[in-house]
This record gives structure tokens, C-alpha cells and sequence, in this order.
């Protein structure tokens, strides 16, 4: 049974085994070559976060009125998303799986962005990971923006000492209640959505950051992150009126996703400080 | 969403500096004493513009971007915004929605304001023992770190209410 499960890796682990990488640029570039509007393209895809779908979920939505919905499925919206995507690009290519992106680790604290994904170029062609095609504006959609050609993403990322430190994970990790650390993840998540971003960058906006191909290995660092949490405090760890939600637009709720392994994918072992 | 007047080029956000809030003074009388974790509780946070850093000083007004995070200059903690980026959409499309209608069996709209809490028990510990039993205030200072050409830098930090929650 464990060889039929996608073996999801470090991107620092896949960076030494080419094998791995070379899948991902495969599948990564295939998607990118498609047209936004085939429904297997990676802008199809990335489109559901930020622009044009919208779909994403981010923070509990609590106003101080109370009056909306007191619930937030930020860890199950995300995790399904990274499911739908990593099926997609095993359709181009079989062998392919998310990698994560551990930003506590030294190798991040010393270069930022993984090499894998800063690499402008790999031969003559460029790099899938380094940059991802954005859908063009078209002409009037959006009152006050000029219309805009499709273009790539970019990124200027931060300090590599400002990343999130293990110490910060280990904390989260010890939080026993779901929706405490839900909360306290996502901050960390909104750090490194911010640090990679930085001033103009994608990754920095919930707008455009799908389009990003480190955002999902960001997101993949923070599924792995819940996964750990799992195995210490419980798989179906979730408060009870959370198992039926929807998680729109893909087909599953979040009782549907609470348990990786029926999702077909596992999180190999690794050498880090919050294993 | 308010929809910025103007908003900023790339050119012109270098100069501009996000505003920062000093709260009026909150009561420490009622909090348990002895707690174990002490919470600062953001209610109704916009999250529709850029994306920040928010620093949190208490009982010192005067703390600024340049501010070290010591507890010298009496630095609480800090939360982060992953922001929308400004609205992408037709007229009206980031307008939240109020109030659900029954059988609505959408979600909350996306931009529905947020909270944020921000675990802080040991700079408030340590600055209510200083204050001696004195009201607190913060100083909420915003750091732009990632937007576009739709947002308002400016005016980036926006909620409703701050609150103190302690836990036995």
C-alpha cells in the first residue's frame, strides 16, 4: 500500500535527486504552455485562489458584528487545493509530486527561495519554478486598470533571516486546540506570503500568488506542518460542526481531507527540528 | 471594501509611510490574576489592500517602524496580513455582503473583516507589573511588506476592536 502513495518530499531532498525535479518541471511546464482557458493550465488553476475566481479561504471571517460565518477552513480549503493541483500535474507527468518548502531550515535562512525555484534558466529554456504566467487583463474588465498583456510572475524576497524559525513551528505544534493553531499557522503563513512578495512581488497578495510556483511548496510546508500537528493532538481533530463543510469548488468537505493517506499521499521523514 | 481615491504608483510608495494607532487606555482591573496565556484579540481587521507586519508596543506611543523589538522599548508581539491586494473585479465586487439571508448557503463573503490574536503573556506579565494596575495602551505600527497598484499603503491598518484576553 505505501508504494501506491505520492511521496511528497523537501525541496532541499529533491534538489540533490534529480529525478524528482526534473518530473516537476515537466509537469509544471506543461501546465504553463496550456491556455488559461483549458481547464488543465496552470493559470486555470492558480486562477481559483486570488484572480479571477476568488475561491480561497483565508481567517475566520468574524467581523465584530458575529454576524458572519464564525468559521475558517483556511488549513482543509488549502489542502484540497494542493490535492487538485498535484492530480493535475501527475496528469502531465506521472512520476510528479509537490515538493515542501521548509523556510526554518538553514539552507533557507542562507539563500531565501530554494534554488530550485530561484534558477532563472535550466539550459537554453527557463525555469517553470522560478516565475508562472499570469492571465491578461482584458480590456475593461477591471474599472481603472488598464488592460494588461499576460505577463510572468516575480518575487523580492526578503531577508533570508527574517524567514520563520523552527522554534516558531515548535510553538504552533504545541497548541492543542484546532482553531488556536489554525490561527497561529496561518500567521506564519501570512509572513512568508509577505517576505517572498515583497514590494511589487505575487506571492505577496492573495490576488496573485497561485500564480506563484513557490506558493506551493509554501502551502505544502504548511500541510505538512498541519499533518504534524495531526499525529500529535488527532486526525479527526477539528470541531465538530466543521467535518461537513464544503470546500468549494473542489468535491470534497473537510471531514474528506482530514487524513492524508486516504488522499493517497504521505510526507516523507525528514531531518528538521519540528519532525 | 473602501476603495482607494488614489491609488499610489510603484513610484510614489516609497515615500509613503503606513499610519500607525495608539489605542485609548485599556483596563487591566478585570484580568484574572496569575494567568497562564495572555491574548491580544484583533477584531474586524481589513484585509482587502496590501499585505503587512504589525507591531505591537504597549505604553509606548511613540514607537515607530525604526523601533527595536525589545522588551526595553516594551514590544508585545506582532501579526501579519496576508492582504487581498485591492479589488480586481467589477464595480461592487469587493463590497462585503451583510447580514446572510437565511437558506444562503454561501460562505461569508471573502473579504469579510478578520482576527487576528496575537499570544503576548509575557510582555503583558511584565508591562501590567510595571504599570502597576494602570491602563494599558498599544501602539499598533503597520509595515508594508508586498501589494499593487490597487491598494492604499497609507491607511493599511484598519479594525474594530483590540481586546485583552487572559486565561487561567
Amino acid at each position: 500500500m505505501a508504494n501506491r502513495l505520492t511521496l511528497r518530499q523537501n525541496v532541499e531532498s529533491i534538489e540533490l535527486t534529480s529525478g524528482g525535479l526534473v518530473a516537476l518541471r515537466d509537469a509544471i511546464g506543461k501546465m504553463q504552455a496550456l491556455s488559461a482557458d483549458d481547464n488543465r493550465s496552470w493559470m486555470y488553476l492558480a486562477g481559483f485562489h486570488g484572480f479571477p475566481q476568488f475561491q480561497c479561504w483565508h481567517g475566520g471571517r468574524i467581523g465584530l458584528s458575529q454576524q458572519a460565518l464564525a468559521y475558517d477552513l483556511f488549513l482543509p480549503w488549502h489542502r484540497a487545493y494542493l490535492l487538485t493541483m498535484e492530480h493535475t500535474m501527475r496528469d502531465q507527468n506521472g512520476t510528479a509530486a509537490l515538493p515542501w518548502w521548509d523556510w526554518t531550515s538553514p539552507g533557507s535562512h542562507r539563500v531565501g527561495v530554494p534554488v530550485a525555484y530561484s534558477t532563472r534558466r535550466i539550459g537554453k529554456n527557463p525555469n517553470p519554478l522560478a516565475s508562472g504566467p499570469v492571465p491578461e487583463v482584458r480590456s475593461g474588465r477591471v474599472p481603472g486598470l488598464p488592460a494588461s498583456a499576460g505577463r510572468n510572475t516575480t518575487r523580492s524576497p526578503g531577508n533570508p533571516d527574517d524567514l520563520p524559525t523552527a522554534d516558531q513551528v515548535n510553538s504552533v505544534l504545541a497548541l492543542t486546540d484546532f482553531v488556536d493553531f489554525s490561527e497561529q499557522l496561518q500567521d506564519i503563513h501570512d509572513q512568508v506570503h509577505g517576505w517572498t512578495g515583497g514590494r511589487n512581488g505575487d506571492m505577496g497578495t492573495i490576488v496573485f500568488a497561485g500564480f506563484d510556483p513557490i506558493f506551493w511548496a509554501h502551502h505544502c510546508m504548511i500541510d505538512r506542518i498541519w499533518y504534524l500537528w495531526q499525529l500529535r493532538h488527532g486526525v479527526q481533530n477539528v470541531p465538530p460542526d466543521y467535518m461537513n463543510k464544503p470546500l468549494a469548488p473542489f468535491p470534497l468537505t473537510v471531514g474528506d481531507v482530514l487524513d492524508i493517506h486516504r488522499l493517497g499521499y504521505e510526507y516523507a521523514q525528514a531531518s528538521s527540528s519540528h519532525d | 471594501m473602501p476603495k482607494p481615491t488614489k491609488p499610489p504608483t510603484t513610484k510614489s510608495r516609497k515615500r509613503v509611510t503606513a499610519k500607525k494607532q495608539v489605542t485609548t487606555g485599556i483596563s487591566t482591573e478585570c484580568l484574572a490574576a496569575g494567568f497562564v496565556r495572555a491574548d491580544l484579540v484583533f477584531d474586524g481587521l481589513d484585509h482587502s489592500g496590501a499585505s503587512f507586519e504589525a507591531r505591537i508596543f504597549i505604553n509606548n506611543p511613540d514607537a515607530d517602524a525604526s523601533t527595536e523589538l525589545t522588551a526595553q522599548n516594551r514590544y508585545a508581539g506582532r501579526f501579519h496580513i496576508f492582504g487581498h491586494g485591492g479589488c480586481f473585479g467589477d464595480v461592487g465586487h469587493c463590497e462585503v455582503r451583510g447580514v446572510p439571508r437565511p437558506y444562503d448557503p454561501r460562505p461569508a463573503h471573502p473579504l469579510t473583516p478578520m482576527r487576528k490574536v496575537v499570544i503576548a503573556t509575557d510582555a503583558l506579565r511584565r508591562e501590567i507589573k510595571r504599570s502597576g494596575g494602570k491602563e494599558l495602551t498599544l501602539t499598533i505600527v503597520p509595515i508594508v511588506r508586498s501589494g499593487t497598484e490597487r491598494c492604499d499603503y497609507e491607511n493599511v491598518l484598519k479594525f474594530d476592536r483590540v481586546s485583552v484576553v487572559t486565561y487561567a
